[in-house]
């Protein structure tokens, strides 16, 4: 929130290569506490490669990642957990035969001493979560095969605050959803910047993205395009992504 | 024994109902998962819910299967209430008691297109509706708050320039052509005022002012207990005041308004090089912690407002003065200020000395305010019905 303290995190000329496709070059991201950012970008820009090489999935070629201001590693993804960055990708990773408990504890799952499940506990903690997001799930025994979309990205948000992270990336989280699922989405990322957290939200959708912005980062054939504040217009955000202005070579 | 039974009894009772309230309409089995109560409790008190008419059954499908969405009872309709702010839309269902069914917030972008967001609000009255599971022809017609000026009588802006890119939108038409429902609508301020004056703060007092601090600063008047809206329904803009000969510019074209000084860019952008980028719900936030830079910005904020609304009551002499909107969540660190303005001047503590309170309703005053017009309005369009349309 304070302009010139340390990001929470920052990417320093980050590049990742695929062979001959160049997925990222030399980008720079900062993100601070209390902060929603964005990154937009088109279909291969490179947006969620960056957003693989925060979650610790996909290691960059060069470049430094560097956590309150010290430089860090982020050899996979449970070492980046570790850090305090929690993931939601587009496919969740969720269980659709568990309940919604278990899979807000997926492999999080709190023991009593004598090693055996405390349901009634997680149970307990997983309603408080959910009605501190706002989240609209009917039923926290229900598996999640049953849970509409919306529902489903409700409960992989949920999932990540578990661990007490610091930042948290989503990746497209209102793709394919319907205009309620959709506000409750943007509302639990109000939440979780009210929370003190750092978002990364990527997305396609400009309208959703400059709704709960704070910084939009325009990502354009794997290199910084723009940088603007989140009530910047549609116009100029979208000439930075479609490269309408100076293209960079 | 007995006694903490009953009261066991009816703390299970109030858990059930908060959960049906809370997501609009539940089947049993989701009921018990929602309350952690025991399948037996759950159907004993929803049978108990339904004999007292709290509550009613109605078919549904859950994962394929027949079950019985439990709801709150609606009988005799529902109306719809949608407020369109600067940077959130809020859309609520209601019943013919004023019950809230089922609400949703949904984040704006700044200057939001009419397009998009009349678009999505009409999509999510839908949803809401299917929320609580009732479906479009239960509507009997939908009320739309707007940060502007809105005449009445033709549904359009009546000032240019306010609400960027909305100048010349026929609003009530397009709701009425996407929902097919009737839709009235008013300036947002007026329906806080509507709540108030009606359900709220007010409603022992005739007359009163609702003043509305939020993005921008509005006012509802209320006379004899209508709601005053002027030509055009431009009463009680008081963001457009001038406070300051010598400022800067407004959306309306004139010089110093007072929404350039206590509007939300304004407030704010005192604050940019010592706490960044702040959102309104920020600032209220930290007001409310004791960050000493954010009350001070607060409370003068208050005195500037209390200036004008002192002068105003002195012109019509309200018994009371409600304050809604964001910045009224911040207590007496905002009201504070605005009581002091008015205590200044002599003629409003004459009498009996002018009251100024918060909102009841805090930001739900506009929501509910929708409602209420929504549910005035139909009573008069079914009272004089036969043939004739809406407006």
């Amino acid at each position: 929130m304070t302009p010139g303290r340390t990001p929470l995190l920052a990417l320093r000329q980050i590049s990742k290569n695929f062979g001959a496709v160049e997925a990222l070059v030399g980008v720079d991201l900062d993100v601070h506490a209390h902060e929603v950012v964005a990154l937009v970008g088109d279909n291969g820009a490179g947006k969620s490669t960056l957003a693989k090489v925060i979650a610790g999935v996909l290691q960059p070629d060069s470049g430094l990642i560097e956590m309150d201001g010290a430089p860090v590693t982020l050899p996979s993804a449970s070492a980046a957990n570790r850090l305090g960055v929690a993931s939601v990708f587009q496919d969740l990773a969720l269980c659709e035969n568990l309940d919604v408990t278990a899979n807000v504890f997926l492999g999080r799952e709190m023991y009593n001493r004598a090693g055996l499940l405390q349901e009634g506990q997680m149970e307990t903690e997983t309603r408080a979560l959910l009605r501190d997001l706002t989240v609209r799930v009917p039923s926290i025994r229900t598996p999640l095969r049953h849970l509409s979309g919306g529902q489903r990205q409700a409960v992989a948000i949920a999932r990540t605050v578990i661990g007490n992270p610091r930042i948290v990336v989503l990746d497209e989280p209102t793709a394919a959803l319907s205009v309620a699922h959709t506000a409750e989405v943007l509302t639990h990322i109000e939440r979780l910047r009210g929370m003190g957290l750092g978002v990364i939200l990527i997305s396609h959708n400009l309208n959703d993205v400059r709704a709960v912005a704070d910084r939009v980062e325009v990502l354009r054939h794997g290199r910084n395009n723009g940088s603007f504040r989140g009530d910047a217009s549609h116009e100029e955000i979208l000439a930075a992504i479609t490269g309408a202005g100076s293209p960079s070579l | 024994m007995s006694g903490s039974q009953s009261s066991l009894r009816e703390a299970n009772r109030a858990r059930v109902v908060e959960a049906v309230k809370r997501h609009g309409g539940l089947t049993q089995v989701e009921l018990t998962g929602a309350t952690g109560l025991s399948a037996a409790t759950v159907s004993t008190i929803v049978k108990e819910l339904l004999g007292a008419g709290m509550v009613e059954v109605r078919p549904a499908v859950r994962s394929g299967r027949r079950a019985q969405l439990v709801t709150l009872a609606h009988r005799v309709g529902l109306v719809a209430g949608v407020v369109v702010g600067y940077r959130q839309m809020r859309v609520a269902i209601a019943d013919v008691t004023h019950e809230v069914l089922a609400e949703q917030t949904l984040p704006l972008p700044a200057e939001h297109r009419p397009d998009t967001s009349l678009d999505r609000a009409a999509l999510l009255v839908v949803d809401l509706l299917e929320r609580v599971g009732a479906d479009l022809e239960e509507l009997v017609a939908i009320g739309l708050g707007l940060p502007t000026p809105v005449d009445a009588s033709t549904g359009l802006l009546s000032v240019r320039g306010v609400l960027r890119g909305w100048d010349g939108v026929p609003v009530a038409q397009v709701l009425e052509k996407r929902l097919a429902r009737p839709v009235f609508v008013d300036n947002d301020a007026n329906l806080g005022a509507l709540a108030e004056s009606t359900v709220g703060a007010a409603r022992a007092y005739h007359d009163s002012l609702y003043v509305r601090v939020s993005h921008g600063v509005g006012a509802g008047v209320v006379l004899g207990g209508r709601v005053h809206r002027g030509v055009g329904g431009t009463a009680g803009e008081l963001g457009h005041v001038q406070v300051d000969p010598g400022g800067r510019i407004c959306g309306c074209g004139s010089r110093g308004c007072l929404d350039t000084v206590v509007g939300v860019p304004a407030l704010l952008e005192p604050l940019a090089t010592s706490h960044g980028n702040l959102t309104l719900r920020d600032l209220v936030q930290l007001a409310e912690t004791g960050d000493p830079g954010c009350r001070e910005i607060v409370a003068d904020a208050g005195a500037t407002v209390g200036a004008v609304v002192a002068n105003l009551a002195t012109v019509l002499s309200p018994q009371c003065v409600v304050v809604g909107g964001e910045l009224a969540e911040t207590g007496e660190i905002f009201l504070g200020p605005v009581r002091e303005a008015v205590r200044r001047r002599t003629l409003l503590s004459q009498f009996v000395p002018l009251e100024v309170v918060s909102a009841t309703l805090g930001t739900q005053a506009e929501l509910m305010g929708a409602i209420l017009l929504a549910l005035q309005s139909t009573d008069v369009f079914e009272n004089a019905d036969d043939g004739r349309g809406n407006q």
